[in-house]
């Protein structure tokens, strides 16, 4: 534990956008969890930004735990020597996901209810269990590096982190793909799409947010790699759309939506941090889409009520939900790099 | 056993007597229905039809809502069939409502009911809002129907779903579900379905017939028998000159 931090070590630009974030983004939660409600959804159209950011945040960290597991199973030094930056940003990426999670479900008591009441055939269940498991492996990893204690237990760690978090990436995709009777829901094409759009965002966000030049080096391959895959699947799911005949999917126009990766692909060399960024973004574009376009035809009697096909735009304060899942993600990780990582050298190597 | 509901397309004249009624009985707040309609128009004029398909919970046998909640909140009651919602389990995760292929399941947004929480008058010696559930003892509402309340909470909380239970209560009492009472034109048989003597099962071994979307492997326990066709109904017109000076 770093001592010297101080009040100074606050007032910057950095902190003052976390607090914003946390302030406004916060006062919108605590109003949704105990008001009223503001979001844009209704009976039919039910999961919208709130949940799109749970996926984004959770499928980041997932990303992010997977590449380290990777790095500490085959002994890549490059990735190995960050273990404790990137189990904080693991940890306080799936915090962010679990707070943004909490303002959709309405409390937080009903993301510990779910593992008192078990459904082993609910995909959400499962989805709850292994994201649970996951947040106490890498508190679990990160006490130990933090008491320096590494031995026989790392390697059993890192596969189980590498096992469970595939397997909640995986899970979520069940989440939409287990779904019947909707049009853009089903198949475990979805579970790919959640694993590999968690590759992709992780090794992303470590070139993104740890701009070594040996880890953004092996983090920015298995970004290339990833977005190529995901770049594929994207492709797919386009020509799939524009052949469909459901009303609400876009067609074509879906084909925008491999630009950022296409751009990342050619250009991560050239300026890394911002690729990644562009890439970022671009899988949680993907990510809402898949998310909104599932629920935008109306079923059975609720045609009657809002219309046969829906159109859905997030309003402020669902925006202002992404925003607050990222600052709080954003905080832990700046918290925990300032008062956890003093005593590591972890330099441009 | 199985509790099952069987619509007769022939007799149904559409007049949403059954939708009144359940929202009455079971007291759903402004904005969604249990029960309510699907209405499809088809075909090019003078050759048009319109259909009115009743809809509800179908409490399907395969049902996905149940597959999906994580909690157990929606479940399968074992000695009647119904799908059934516990809401002291529901976190209103709002899986049952993305997994239902039909469109009948809702969510509380607000607390149900709300408006009738305010104090406002609308001009002096009036009741508010507020005196007027009071004066009737209703609870949520002045319409609030205390015989809901034996199985399933008048007004719901906020952050839960609802949907149809077949008024369970009312079968706990030998009394058929509201919807079923207050059809006008007797479309509506209600009864258990597993029982090929009962008269719901006599009418689909009569007519055939066929649950919503049966393709998704549901087994959805409300079964739609008869097509609408229009029957003369009237004598027809007589030629003219007939009867004339009678």
């Amino acid at each position: 534990m770093n001592s010297n931090v101080s009040l100074k070590d606050f007032l910057t630009p950095t902190w003052l956008l976390i607090a914003v974030g946390l302030v406004v983004g916060g006062a919108v939660g605590i109003h949704e969890m105990f008001i009223g409600h503001w979001f844009a959804t209704n009976s039919s159209l039910v999961w919208t930004l709130p949940l799109v950011t749970y996926i984004f945040l959770a499928l980041m960290s997932t990303g992010v735990s997977l590449v380290l597991a990777y790095g500490l199973i085959m002994h890549d030094e490059t990735i190995t020597r960050h273990t404790r930056a990137l189990l904080i940003m693991a940890i306080g990426m799936l915090l962010g996901a679990f707070t943004a999670l909490a303002t959709e479900l309405g409390s937080l008591l009903n993301m510990v209810w779910i593992l008192l009441s078990p459904n082993p055939s609910s995909p959400i269940w499962w989805m709850g269990t292994l994201y649970s498991i996951e947040l106490v492996l890498l508190i679990v990893k990160l006490i130990m590096d933090l008491r320096g204690r590494h031995g026989v237990f790392d390697l059993p760690l890192a596969w189980g982190t590498l096992i469970v978090a595939g397997a909640a990436a995986i899970t979520i995709g069940a989440v939409f793909g287990t779904v019947i009777g909707r049009p853009d829901y089903h198949g475990a094409f979805l579970s790919v799409v959640t694993l590999v759009s968690a590759l992709v965002s992780g090794a992303a966000a470590i070139v993104l947010l740890r701009p070594q030049s040996a880890l953004t080096e092996t983090a920015g391959r298995v970004f290339r790699q990833t977005a190529l895959m995901f770049a594929a699947l994207v492709l797919i799911r386009v020509v799939y759309e524009a052949h469909s005949s459901v009303v609400g999917m876009l067609g074509w126009a879906s084909v925008w939506m491999l630009v950022p990766f296409v751009l990342a692909l050619l250009l991560l060399q050239f300026a890394p941090r911002v690729l990644a960024l562009v890439g970022i973004l671009g899988v949680l574009w993907v990510q809402y889409s898949f998310i909104i376009t599932g629920q935008l035809v109306s079923l059975g009697q609720t045609a009657h009520w809002y219309g046969a096909v829906q159109s859905y735009q997030p309003n402020i304060p669902e925006a202002l939900i992404l925003v607050l899942g990222i600052a709080v993600a954003a905080a832990l990780i700046k918290l925990g790099e300032q008062y956890l990582m003093s005593n590591q050298r972890q330099d441009a190597t | 056993m199985g509790y099952g509901m069987v619509i007769d397309q022939q007799l149904c004249v559409g007049c949403a007597a059954c939708t009144i009624a359940c929202k009455i009985e079971n007291n759903t707040p402004v904005g969604f229905n249990w029960c309510d309609k699907i209405t499809r128009t088809s075909g090019k004029f003078p050759a048009v039809r319109y259909e009115y398909i009743s809809t509800m919970c179908n409490h399907c046998e395969n049902a996905p809502c149940v597959a999906g909640c994580p909690t157990q909140a929606m479940y399968k009651d074992a000695s009647t069939g119904l799908t059934l919602h516990d809401p002291k389990k529901c976190i209103g995760c709002k899986a049952c409502i993305v997994n239902c292929p039909y469109g009948v399941i809702s969510f509380n947004w607000e607390r149900p009911h709300q408006s009738w929480t305010e104090n406002n008058r609308l001009a002096e010696g009036c009741f508010s809002p507020r005196e007027m559930v009071e004066e009737s003892g209703g609870e949520g509402s002045p319409h609030g129907n205390p015989e809901r309340g034996t199985t399933y909470p008048v007004v719901r909380a906020r952050g839960t779903v609802e949907k149809c239970t077949f008024c369970d209560h009312r079968l706990a009492k030998g009394l058929a579900p509201a919807c079923v009472d207050a059809c006008p034109s007797g479309a509506r048989q209600f009864g258990d379905i597993d029982d090929p003597s009962s008269e719901v099962s006599r009418l689909i071994a009569k007519h055939g017939g066929k649950g919503l979307r049966e393709e998704l492997g549901t087994r959805p326990r409300v079964i739609y028998i008869r097509d609408y066709k229009p029957q003369r109904r009237f004598e027809p017109a007589r030629p003219a000159g007939e009867n004339q000076g009678a």
